[in-house]
């Protein structure tokens, strides 16, 4: 059998000079030779050639993309197996392979071979065991026998350094795989099984079944030190015996991998997507509320996790954009959230928010004691505070010059059957006791914000409509 | 395929210096036509095996047997293989087709809409959409997972991918993946994320692979916490894996430019075929603001250098390794001269209130909005202090801030972080000939506590007492 999927010249090698153009840079006797070789037929066979990605991991084959005539990647070190995904799911008409040792695909991949197993995507991983890391020159790896003597195992792997790991057993053991087999080279009839499973592998994916595997036990002569035919006697004797050979998962037959997406480019889908909208925004506020402060009005608003503080913050914010003005939002994060005081910094601006932050606010909103403690004296003279009378029963002492309104938020809420309308009441109180915006500004905003729930929007104005008068009644 | 008749089948031969004499194929020889050899090839120093083929039926088991790919061949009838070049061997080539050339980035009209509220991470993964992302990879990490999940749950309303890997080791060769194969991609990281991506990024950029990391910088070292810090800018700035890596490192600073400059990151990341580093800060993340779209949205092409699985793009490789030193020192040269390339044409800054100030602001992210809100502060007492505001931390937009120097006599850098950006200010005019700038002095906090509005305010109006 010949093919055309190796290089005509391997120009990647030596630059195509001389014998390095035609040969590979495997020593005597090598696995891999096999494996590239029966490889590249199963492409030519399959006549997938123009659509393969080879993914070459850091290993002896690191140097795979010298001798395939494919769409060639060369992948960090363990990492083969989601680079392949990164391909697949570039271009899901890819022929991804995933071509790994055992020191990348079962030592540093080992998270990224078993995820992507997981995943199941149509992939084919093919993986060289030949129980030693060659590339870097005979250390012991994840597969090297009890007893086998490596640069790092001087003495021969002993307990202390693991036991070898049955990749092919693990990757059987797992939901995500179609199809996985621990095949051999060591003589002609594992070399036909070896040359059927590869090609099988890559039909997992030609026909969009989902992920392959196949384990190659494979012989390095030169780190056993020995020749090339007492390595395959070796493998055939004794890495069989660890690693049987044969199938270890096939549920090909009724398998088929979800398709995976081809992206959508539509303006329209776009922006539905990210909730822009091309209607008018009505407006409702003729000035900046000056009144308040020059430019820029600072806010507070900090209760307890749950008070909803942060969604009434953002029901200001986007109240006073509607109204053309600039905004910004901060949410407080950190232990405090934890059922302590969660508090939301906004800003509106005339122009242009500055600085985010509000330590000293012109206005503070309060859900709670520890809240109204904690920011009320640094509220700035001259501000306003409202606060919620139904927990907070007595008032520190507020800087000269702040007025303080104490509404029963949470009382109002439940007497309207909902305590978590408590935020609407709040806001209900700021507007009434601050004229920061017109009524209908916060109540367009609040009606936008429940728009997916329509239900819930009388109940809301009457909860806005009861702070307001609470504050006109004090 | 069908297999030829035992008649027809072709018996073996070899060039004896493709021949590494492993002798896979004696052991399958059924008529014992293979043996070891004992002559040493003089251009290989190996000893090829030999053929005596008087007892050949062609049956292949050797072929089959042999590794090496212009090893043991079919002998054709009528060749003469001694003096023909294996090249020939095979006839045509299977794909005769051309390279690819690039498909262009098409830019699609969007109608007026009103301004979003959003949040700065939900800002950034909209300016991603805008720019023709639909591939997003993944690890949960706060600040920065309001990104993962927006992108979760639009994406594949877009018919784009959104995948949560492993971890973040695995995200950055997700991305090399997908960058290799030509598409833009994006992640949203934070800090300790960063870090464990870091090694793919230098390969990214050996490789030349396009890619977006958006990092919303926390609090550290190690665990640290989830509240602001500008710690990682060194890392970006100076420290992106192993080897001599650069990339563009962006700074927004409000949710409005967290999706402008997401956009800005794709168009230069495919420019220059190097990855795009956008740093926030876990304040920005989740600041909600104004956010106007742009006017265009992008359909992204697909280069001709794209990995990408067609007949066209089948010779490109993404690869960084150059086994020879002078290739590699080569390859290094050309991303240098790419880097200067970046320097020359990418370096941005917002200067507020600049023309006249004797003191002047040098701020970044979220620090750099407190700090605009101290000049404004300042100005209106009369002090002449303005903002510089690098919006490319790398590179130092320095070229916009020599001019300033004639009149300044105080920098004041404002950060979140232990002078990692005082450094790349004092190396960018160190490396502009400014051996004698003016007085630098720094306002610093770290783990999350960021500089306040009336600190820095404070602090220059007490440097004004001691100058004057």
């Amino acid at each position: 059998m010949t093919t055309t999927v190796f290089y005509d010249r391997f120009e990647r090698h030596a630059q195509g000079q001389g014998i390095k153009g035609h040969s590979t840079h495997y020593c005597p006797g090598c696995g891999h030779g096999l494996a590239h070789k029966y490889l590249a037929e199963a492409i030519d066979e399959l006549g997938i050639q123009d659509r393969v990605v080879a993914v070459s991991p850091v290993g002896c084959s690191v140097f795979l993309y010298y001798y395939m005539d494919v769409g060639n990647t060369q992948a960090a070190h363990g990492r083969a197996p989601v680079v392949a995904i990164g391909h697949k799911t570039a271009n899901p008409d890819s022929i991804v392979i995933s071509y790994q040792g055992d020191g990348d695909l079962a030592s540093i991949g080992l998270a990224e071979i078993v995820s992507t197993a997981q995943l199941g995507i149509p992939i084919s991983v093919i993986f060289i065991n030949n129980a030693v890391y060659g590339m870097t020159g005979g250390q012991m790896a994840p597969t090297t026998l009890m007893g086998m003597k490596t640069a790092t195992s001087p003495a021969g792997r002993t307990p202390l350094m693991g036991q070898p790991l049955r990749m092919a057993e693990m990757i059987a053991g797992l939901q995500g795989p179609v199809y996985v087999e621990r095949v051999a080279l060591y003589d002609a009839k594992q070399r036909t099984r070896a040359k059927r499973a590869i090609r099988k592998a890559l039909e997992c994916q030609v026909e969009n079944k989902g992920f392959s595997f196949v384990e190659v036990l494979a012989e390095c002569p030169t780190h056993l030190r020995l020749d090339p035919v007492a390595t395959e006697k070796w493998v055939a004797e004794q890495m069989t015996q660890i690693f049987p050979l044969g199938l270890m998962k096939d549920v090909t037959k009724d398998a088929s991998f979800p398709a995976l997406p081809r992206p959508s480019f539509s303006e329209e889908r776009l922006l539905e997507v990210v909730g822009a909208s091309m209607e008018e925004v009505s407006r409702f506020a003729t000035s900046f509320p000056s009144h308040l402060a020059k430019g820029d009005v600072a806010l507070k608003l900090a209760g307890a996790g749950g008070d909803g503080a942060q969604t009434a913050a953002m029901l200001i914010t986007n109240a006073a954009i509607n109204e053309g003005f600039d905004s910004t939002h901060i949410p407080s994060y950190g232990p405090e959230s934890r059922g302590g005081t969660s508090y939301a910094d906004v800003h509106v601006a005339e122009r242009e928010v500055l600085s985010p932050a509000a330590p000293n606010p012109h206005l503070l909103v309060a859900f709670n004691a520890p809240s109204l403690a904690k920011f009320g004296p640094a509220v700035q003279p001259g501000g306003v505070v409202v606060y919620d009378s139904s927990t907070i029963h007595s008032v520190p002492e507020l800087p000269a010059g702040v007025t303080a309104h104490g509404v029963p938020f949470t009382q109002i809420a439940a007497d309207l059957g909902r305590t978590l309308v408590k935020n609407v009441v709040a806001l209900g109180a700021l507007q009434e006791a601050t004229q920061l915006f017109p009524k209908e500004t916060f109540l367009y905003a609040i009606r936008n914000a429940l728009k997916e729930k329509c239900a819930m929007i009388p109940l809301n104005e009457e909860a806005f409509a009861w702070g307001a008068r609470a504050v006109r009644g004090n | 395929m069908s297999q030829p008749q035992m008649s027809e089948r072709p018996k073996p031969f070899v060039f004896p210096e493709y021949c590494k004499g492993c002798g896979r194929c004696i052991s399958v020889c059924a008529k014992n036509c293979i043996s070891f050899g004992t002559e040493i090839n003089p251009q290989t120093g190996l000893i090829p095996i030999v053929l005596d083929l008087e007892a050949c039926n062609g049956c292949g088991l050797c072929i089959t047997a042999c590794p090496e790919p212009y090893g043991l061949q079919p002998q054709l009838p009528e060749v003469d293989y001694e003096l023909i070049d294996p090249a020939t061997l095979f006839g045509p080539r299977q794909s005769a087709a051309t390279p690819a050339e690039t498909t262009p980035d098409e830019l699609i009209d969007l109608p007026a809409t009103a301004p979003l509220v959003i949040k700065g991470n939900y800002a950034a993964a909209i300016g991603a959409l805008l720019a023709g992302c639909r591939h997003v990879y993944g690890y949960p990490i706060t600040p920065s997972t309001e990104g993962a999940e927006f992108m979760a749950k639009y994406l594949p309303q877009l018919d784009g991918v959104f995948l949560q890997a492993v971890s973040e080791v695995a995200t950055v060769n997700i991305m090399y993946g997908c960058g290799g194969a030509g598409l833009p991609c994006l992640t949203f990281t934070s800090s300790p994320g960063f870090s464990l991506m870091l090694e793919g990024i230098s390969y990214m950029i050996g490789s030349e692979v396009p890619g977006v990391f958006l990092d919303i910088m926390r609090g550290g070292p190690g665990l640290g916490n989830i509240a602001p810090e500008q710690s990682d800018i060194k890392l970006a700035c100076r420290g992106l894996g192993h080897g001599n890596t650069h990339a563009i490192v962006l700074a927004p600073s409000t949710p409005q430019e967290m999706l402008d400059l997401t956009m800005l990151a794709f168009q230069l990341t495919f420019k220059y075929r190097n990855p795009v580093v956008i740093l926030g800060d876990g304040y920005l993340g989740q600041m909600t603001g104004r956010v106007t779209l742009p006017n265009k949205m992008i359909r992204p092409g697909l280069p001709d250098w794209a990995v990408w699985g067609d007949a066209g793009h089948r010779r490109n490789l993404i690869c960084s390794i150059y086994l020879s030193e002078p290739e590699l020192e080569e390859h290094n040269k050309r991303l240098i001269a790419k880097y200067a390339a970046m320097s020359a044409s990418e370096q941005r800054a917002d200067l507020f209130h600049c023309a006249d100030a004797d003191t002047l602001i040098v701020a970044c992210t979220t620090p750099a909005q407190m700090a605009k809100g101290a000049v404004q502060q300042l100005r209106q007492k009369g002090v002449k202090v303005g903002l510089f505001r690098p919006v490319t931390l790398w590179p130092f937009p320095i070229q916009h801030l020599l001019p300033l120097l004639k009149r300044v006599e105080r920098i004041v850098v404002v950060e979140a972080s232990d002078g990692q950006l005082e450094d790349e200010l004092r190396l960018a005019l160190s490396n502009a000939g400014i051996f004698k700038p003016p007085l630098i002095e720094n306002i610093r906090h770290y783990g999350g506590v960021l500089p306040g509005q009336t600190e820095i305010v404070n602090r220059i109006l007490a440097t004004q007492e001691v100058a004057s």
